[in-house]
């Protein structure tokens, strides 16, 4: 039970609930869509990019609490960062939670999503979790294909 | 599989063993004899009682569950439980549960159209077997409760 308090953060299943910018952006000149096809797990992410910055973005689709918490988490951190910020963001959280659980955890430069560190011990729930990062990247990208979590 | 193989050139066993190449699945086909055997000892009508017998006590319990809701109801299903939590995607349920020792599965089951029809992203299936008992199915009671607990 420890480890699903782990997984299952009060912050995360808040963000479950109550979403943070979820919806459409009309603004937007940046867009891409997620498949977890596994799971079934869907996102679009809409940016609003200036120059180097992300002056807004927004998400909707369906999934699971992990995934919608991450999305909704990711939307709060990266709005108002340059896209060299965002990135390197995207770099940590991976790091983080592809990290091997035996080894201390390192959630340096990570602030409040340092609370998906429990993911590392769920090695099934990983890929809810940085679904929304790789989109956000593909839409940054201006690439137009789905974003898969498996080939 | 082949006659002879030489630099000159190749001749095949007939057919049909012609098309079976390298070693057949032997493990598998000794596996589903033992299987066979299994099913056969206890007798198919006990297996068909007690996975409906397994499956009149669950689909009892989870309906006393508040929040839970049983998908595909139909009178000669046979041992699945296929259901959804309230608020609660299914595959939080199958992680929940598996940390409780009660393995599901949970997804849309390779049946995209069917999950489409019932208006739903994924369900969470519990399979009921032979080699299961009525304390199991307590057990999963007791770990949807706890899965309703954890993320309410």
């Amino acid at each position: 039970m420890s480890d699903l308090r782990e997984l299952y953060q009060t912050t995360i299943l808040d963000h479950n609930k109550h979403p943070r910018n979820f919806g459409e952006l009309p603004d937007a000149n940046k867009k891409a869509h997620g498949d977890n096809p596994l799971c079934g797990d869907k996102i679009t992410i809409f940016v609003d990019v200036d120059r180097d910055l992300v002056k807004a973005v927004r998400f909707h689709g369906s999934g699971c609490a992990i995934s919608k918490a991450s999305a909704s988490m990711m939307t709060e951190q990266i709005e108002g960062k340059s896209l060299v910020e965002a990135n390197e963001l995207f770099l940590n959280f991976q790091e983080m939670v592809t990290s091997d659980p035996i080894q201390p955890v390192d959630t340096s430069g990570l602030g409040k999503l340092s609370v998906f560190a429990g993911v590392r011990e769920f090695p099934m729930r990983i890929k809810c979790a940085t679904l929304c990062w790789h989109t956000f990247k593909a839409a940054v990208n201006n690439q137009t294909e789905t974003v898969k979590t498996e080939e | 599989m082949i006659k002879s193989v030489s630099f000159k050139g190749t001749s095949y066993a007939e057919i049909p063993f012609k098309f079976e190449a390298g070693t057949p699945d032997i493990a598998g086909i000794i596996g589903l004899g033992k299987a066979i055997e299994f099913l056969t000892t206890i007798g198919i009508n006990e297996v068909e009682k007690h996975e409906s017998e397994l499956l009149r006590y669950g689909t009892r319990l989870l309906e006393e569950i508040d929040g839970v809701h049983i998908v595909g109801v139909a009178p000669k299903k046979m041992g699945i439980l296929s259901f959804m939590i309230e608020g609660i995607h299914p595959h939080d349920i199958g992680t929940i549960l598996d940390q409780e020792g009660v393995a599901i599965r949970a997804g849309h089951h390779c049946a995209q159209p069917l999950m489409e029809r019932l208006g739903v992203a994924a369900t969470a299936r519990a399979s009921l077997g032979i080699y299961n008992t009525t304390n199991e199915l307590d057990q999963l009671g007791h770990a949807i409760e706890k899965t309703i607990d954890l993320m309410s």
